[in-house]
């Protein structure tokens, strides 16, 4: 197993305990529009105490139909919601969105929608509609309606309810189920009825636990007044007193830790039918990839490929030769439409390269394509990125919304991601850094995860060779060389800048004092390198005085100034996504007549494992000084027990690299 | 015949030759490409006024994107609405030579509603087209035809509106019938011709081979430096409403005719407003007891259809439902006060926009609607749509502008109150104890008035630890642990916060050697400063005044004494005033800091100035002061 689902398995056990519950009560029972007097007083206590709104619960219900229409069965979700709301910040749970979706002459549909607006007004309940001209419908694009209801009549202490029933001819993911929001929630249920023809996975995450109930039930429904009596599968969930998800830094999403069920077909056995499975292991999962037309039948669509792969190898025939040529081929001719997709968007790469753009599945299947026409081995590898969260571990595939490609030459695996022209072998887009990825076998039919962890560190060295003046100006050399996700945000930098002089400026915003002159950038478009950047560089404001002292900080602009983790715990993991270095080294010749005072100690600091340092080394010579600052942190992720020892470090950092270097002048 | 199909052939040739040259990136003259990211080659905008509700306009463009950050300039978007259609779609894509890449077909073209923030409902939709390319420069050709079916202004035409981008060909045709009067404005030294065409006059702006303008910070616009043309209709029909917007005057009557008789309230909501003011004596008492039941009752929910991006909704609807947007919500109020006896005035008002232009009446000028209540001696102005601040304080945006105060006789330019900067104050006291290994116990206090009170209401009403989260990030203390925070507005009825923080910071004196330095000015440093230009173009301005008085105490920990501390300073400019000093009494050292900015529109040639005022306040805000060992 990943380390990191083995990491958030273990938060949920942890989860449970702090948030244990009693035995669950029996599912409680609302009725719409029955409100209680007592409902009116309801308020919570500890963390949420000053919640602007409480969900005074949720309850939702989801069954199948036969659609009279079609014969076919419809997915049914029912919910029924009150809210108490108590200060404006709450208003907005008195406005409801819901999007729609539609594709062809498939549809989801709101089948009814009941909302009411309670207040108490002399200690008389009295009710407010949702009117008619309170609804409306945006037609977003061809695809997508967003409906929106406006509830009449909403002050500070007025209950909301909402009761709606929407019905969807799309049953392969079905709704997910949130038991968690930012406001407090004091019961939550899902129920699910799923008759014995459908098979789905089911996906719990979060911290909250759910009490899960499973039973079979029987259901009779009717079609031309005939009834078709089936055993169906009834899931249950329930939660109470749920506290508000407060966001926090350096995560990969809320999505990874609010509490919510989600489910994803894996078959349909239908009498008298083909047996139909989806997605129910990974080898079905690679089957129906393989046909599909958008990823399978995409990749083995190979006439084009064939007619450019002359002019792009030019006779090369070395393996890792062929397949950078490849990857800068395709990297420079496709540019990315800023979307992330496991399927392409077009059924055939021509249309691709024609189009010279596309998502990220065009850009990397078209790349996939070619490596296979020149009879490199390379596979597909299905990413979740970290704006969508962490995959669950289990066979789902719409848990995906990625995909890269992983090469093998020789003995060597090597990732590529071709979406942005920066990109090399084995540094993939950023929001990929999710940990691991499903390599796709798509010969045999199987699937393995890899990991797609970073594993290089980050390096970022600034170097400096000063000679300070006695009017207390530094003046000298700057150095800067940036690898791997640094030097891509350095190139992206740059790049993105009207020209050079501009990126000067936007470099020197933040650094009062600094002049640049002879700029230089080396390696800017030799992406397997280091980039590389010179400069004369001259200070002023930095080296102040008081009295006959002359001091300053050595670190300069460098200098970590704030402790990034201020507050005093946390319950996520912090996840940097990729590990790091800063190396800083500056020496500084200072003028005759200036006489060192006292000078900072030489410290070191390790984090517990090794899994983080810092060393400040200070060394003096006659009129020479030079001190050399390094952070590393070597992995990408700590717990939230590791946290302490991240605070603690960056404490000692903001402290040592606050000290001063002090002459005194004679 | 077979010579004149020769000749065609030949032609055909030719034109092709010419079309595939057209675009060659090596053709731009290097003045242009200097400094720019986005070069417009050749812009064509028409617009023909049929009559008073109908026109077309047809636009092309042809623009080359030069490197990455021209991409943002790499689109075709157009918005629409029940009142117009997009049709005529074309765009192309060429490569740095100006051979044709592509052509896009209809189906490339997206269409999507177009909801602004804050708006639940509203029906302007967008069509567009994101042109991407993976090799820089190239260049992008579109062209489309807009009618119009219902008017309510004319094009601007600003085709350099902001930074990086050069003009190498751009031109606006207006074509209005004769008997159609209208009025335009336009920047100093663009000529204007005219022509007259059968029964329309043809009005034509055009400019050539305009360099970019560099990014400069704290502008106000191009509009000194950059050519441009508004234009706008002296009667025009909308949405079955015809209106006659000569001047303010008359722009003003029209308002007034579509939101009034929509002050009717129900029995019952009259009996309630009755009851509520029965025992208030002045006017100033109902006005506030009345505001208190608007915001207390209603919330802002946007709903723009028509006309109804104009007309204000009925009192009697919005009582019904207790939401309404701006204007609704200012009606709204209005028949609250009428019911109380006292009349006010609806204002339309450009909310962080510049004041309305006095000379030049048109409906592109405003974006809100508040509500003004003339009394004798002291006008009170509401911002009906916060649900939070006193009566009469309209926020910054609101302030200090002319504005239309809509009126029974036609519209009438006034102009907003003013905050002042020393009245948007923050007063800070804060203690510090320090100790000898460097820690310290700091408790601050602190009043934030008028616009500052604004910009900090927000703490005001978060949950406590989003709020804890906040403060700790916005303190510039090292290592703090908080030990209580607390933020209060005392009086609800004046915009006054008060904040009280009682925290520890765990190393707040940095070492050097065997000397303690202290940063002097714990809470309020101006860590930064603005880079000089040579030859600044645009005006500038600081939008925001505001006054910040700081003192703090320090207690010298056991053991140290003064070694070093810092001469008084006192900065003073027609931007504002600083003055900082450091007083050592016994055991303590009082830093008093003070620094005002005066809001004002300032010419390009005082920057420099501003940068020289802003160096020497970094500078002042970083001194030292050193401790030492008393041996």
């Amino acid at each position: 197993m990943n380390k990191r689902t083995a990491l958030m398995l273990c938060l949920l056990v942890i989860g449970t305990f702090s948030f244990a519950q009693e035995k669950p009560t029996k599912p409680k029972t609302f009725k719409y529009g029955k409100i209680s007097l007592e409902e009116f007083d309801t308020k919570v206590s500890g963390v949420d105490s000053a919640a602007s709104a409480i969900a005074l619960f949720d309850v939702g219900k989801g069954y199948f139909e036969l659609s009279p229409k079609t014969g076919d069965f419809v997915y049914v979700f029912e919910r029924h919601t009150r809210y108490k709301i108590i200060n404006k910040t709450g208003y907005d749970y008195a406005n409801l969105e819901l999007q729609f979706y539609k594709q062809n002459t498939d549809e989801t549909k709101l089948d009814y929608m009941e909302a009411a607006t309670y207040n108490l007004e002399g200690g008389k309940i009295v009710p407010s509609k949702l009117s008619k001209d309170a609804k409306f419908s945006e037609k977003q694009d061809k695809n997508y309606t967003l409906k929106k209801f406006a509830l009449p009549n909403v002050k500070e202490g007025s209950i909301v309810e909402y009761k709606y029933r929407i019905s969807s001819d799309f049953i392969f993911t079905l709704r997910s189920w949130y038991f968690q929001r930012a406001i407090p929630t004091l019961y939550s249920e899902y129920d699910i009825t799923i008759p014995e023809y459908y098979k789905y996975k089911v996906n719990a995450a979060g911290y909250v636990y759910l009490n899960p109930t499973r039973d079979i039930t029987n259901q009779s429904f009717f079609i031309n007044g005939q009834a078709i009596n089936l055993q169906s599968v009834h899931l249950h969930y329930q939660a109470e007193n749920i506290p508000g998800l407060k966001q926090e830094n350096y995560i990969t999403t809320m999505e990874d830790y609010v509490s919510k069920v989600g489910f994803e077909l894996s078959s349909i056995t239908i009498p008298g039918q083909v047996y139909r499975e989806f997605t129910s292991s990974w080898p079905k999962i690679v089957k129906g990839l393989k046909d599909e037309e958008n990823f399978g039948s995409f990749i083995n669509k190979r006439g084009h490929s064939k007619t450019i792969l002359k002019d792009i190898l030019k006779g090369e025939t070395k393996p890792d030769t062929v397949m950078q040529l490849i990857f800068d081929y395709v990297k420079n001719n496709i540019k990315w439409n800023d979307d992330y997709n496991m399927y392409t968007s077009e059924t055939n790469p021509k249309t691709i390269f024609e189009k010279k753009t596309g998502n990220t599945a065009d850009i990397n299947l078209c790349l996939l394509n070619l490596l296979t026409e020149a009879n490199i081995t390379a596979s597909p590898v299905l990413l979740s990125t970290r704006g969508n969260g962490a995959h669950p571990g289990m066979p789902m595939l719409t848990e995906f919304n990625n995909v890269i490609i992983q090469a093998e030459i020789g003995d060597k695996m090597i990732l590529l991601d071709a979406t942005d022209k920066d990109h090399t072998t084995d540094l993939i887009a950023y929001n990929n850094l999710n940990h691991q990825g499903l390599k796709v076998n798509l010969k045999d039919e199987n699937a393995t995860w890899i990991s797609t962890e970073e594993n290089r560190l980050s390096k970022r060295n600034i170097n400096l060779m000063l000679t300070l003046s006695k009017e207390n100006k530094l003046s000298g050399k700057l150095y800067l060389a940036s690898t791997h996700y640094e030097a891509l945000n350095r190139r992206d930098k740059y790049r993105s800048a009207t020209n050079e002089t501009d990126f000067l400026k936007s470099y020197k915003t933040d650094k009062p004092g600094l002049g640049i002159q002879n700029y230089k950038v080396q390696d800017l478009d030799n992406l397997n390198a280091p980039l590389i950047e010179t400069m004369d560089v001259m200070l002023e404001d930095n080296v102040e005085e008081a009295g006959n002292l002359a001091y300053f900080t050595p670190l300069l602009f460098e200098r970590t100034k704030e402790n990034p983790f201020k507050l005093e715990e946390r319950k996520f993991p912090v996840d940097f996504a990729f590990p790091t270095e800063e190396n800083y080294r500056i020496t500084v010749d200072f003028p005759k007549g200036y006489q060192l005072d006292k000078t900072p100690k030489n410290e070191k600091i390790i984090v517990p494992n090794d899994v983080a340092s810092f060393t400040f080394i200070f060394a003096a010579e006659e009129n020479k000084i030079m001190i050399t600052s390094k952070i590393s942190i070597k992995k990408a992720t700590f717990s939230p027990e590791e946290y302490y020892d991240l605070k603690e470090l960056f404490k000692n950092i903001v402290r040592k690299q606050a000290e001063q270097i002090v002459f005194k002048k004679s | 015949m077979r010579r004149s199909i020769l000749f065609i052939a030949a032609l055909f040739a030719f034109a092709k030759v010419t079309a595939q040259g057209i675009y060659d990136v090596s053709k731009i003259p290097a003045n242009l490409t200097h400094n720019a990211s986005v070069i417009i080659r050749n812009e064509e905008l028409i617009y023909e006024v049929k009559d008073q509700g109908t026109a077309v306009q047809t636009y092309k463009t042809a623009m080359t994107i030069l490197n990455k950050n021209g991409e943002s300039s790499s689109r075709m978007s157009e918005y629409y609405d029940k009142f117009s259609s997009i049709s005529n779609l074309k765009a192309s894509l060429y490569d740095e030579k100006g051979n044709k890449i592509k052509d896009y077909k209809n189906a490339d073209f997206k269409d999507k509603s177009a909801v602004s923030d804050g708006t639940l409902y509203q029906d302007d939709r967008i069509k567009y087209l994101d042109f991407l390319h993976t090799s820089f420069p190239y260049t992008i050709e579109f062209s489309y035809t807009v009618d119009y079916n219902g008017i309510l202004n004319y094009p601007t035409w600003y085709p350099a509106s902001t930074w990086d981008i050069a003009i190498e060909k751009s031109n606006y045709t207006f074509k209005i019938p004769e008997t159609i009067t209208f009025k335009y404005m336009k920047s100093k030294g663009l000529n204007t011709d005219s022509l007259k065409v059968k029964d329309k006059i043809n009005y034509k702006w055009n400019c050539e081979n305009i360099p970019a303008a560099e990014f400069e910070a704290m502008s106000i616009g191009l509009r000194n430096i950059m050519p441009w043309v508004n234009v706008a209709p002296n009667e025009f029909e909308f949405d079955h409403s015809k209106a006659n917007i000569e001047n303010w005057k008359n722009l003003g009557s029209w308002i007034f005719n579509l939101s009034n008789g929509g002050q009717v309230l129900p029995e019952v909501a009259k009996a309630k407003i009755q009851s509520l003011v029965k025992d208030a004596k002045t006017p100033k008492e109902k006005i506030k007891i009345l505001y208190n039941y608007l915001q207390s009752n209603t919330r802002y929910v946007g709903v723009q259809l028509g006309i109804g991006g104009f007309k204000p909704i009925t009192a009697e609807r919005v009582s019904a439902v207790n939401y309404s947007d701006c204007k609704g919500l200012s009606n709204y109020m209005k028949a609250l006060l009428q019911e109380a006896g006292i009349k006010s005035n609806l204002v339309v008002i450009g909310n962080g926009l510049p004041s309305l232009n006095k000379n030049y009446a048109s409906m592109n000028q405003a974006n809100h609607m508040i509500l003004c209540v003339p009394l004798e001696k002291d006008t009170t102005w509401l911002e009906c749509t916060s649900p939070y601040t006193p009566a009469g304080f309209i926020g910054n945006d609101n302030s200090n502008r002319t504005v239309l105060l809509v009126t029974e006789e036609g519209g009438k330019l006034v102009q907003t109150p003013t905050y002042t900067p020393s009245s948007n104050l923050q007063h800070r006291n804060a203690k510090v104890m320090l100790d000898e290994e460097g820690s310290a116990n700091i408790n601050i206090e602190t009043q934030y008035k008028n616009a500052q009170y604004e910009d900090h209401i927000g703490l005001l009403l978060m949950e406590p630890t989003d709020r804890r989260k906040r403060v700790m990030n916005t303190l510039s203390i090292p290592n703090v642990q908080i030990a209580t925070l607390n933020i209060t507005q005392p009086d609800k009825d004046s915009p006054i916060l008060h904040e009280q923080i009682e925290l520890k910071s765990s190393q707040l004196l940095t070492k050097g050697g065997d000397k303690l330095f202290l940063t002097l000015n714990l809470l309020n440093r101006q860590e930064n400063t603005i880079t000089a230009l040579e030859a600044r173009k645009t005006f500038f301005s600081i939008k925001y005044g505001y006054k910040d008085e700081d003192e703090i105490i320090y207690t010298i920990p056991k053991g140290y004494k003064v070694e070093f501390m810092p001469k008084d300073i006192a900065i003073e400019s027609e931007f504002g005033k600083y003055t900082a000093k450091v007083v050592a009494k016994d055991n303590t050292l009082v830093y008093t800091r003070t620094h005002m900015m005066v809001n004002a529109i300032y010419p390009p040639e005082k920057y420099n100035d501003l940068v020289a005022f802003y160096k020497k306040i970094y500078q002042a805000d970083k001194q030292k002061g050193i401790l030492a060992k008393i041996d």
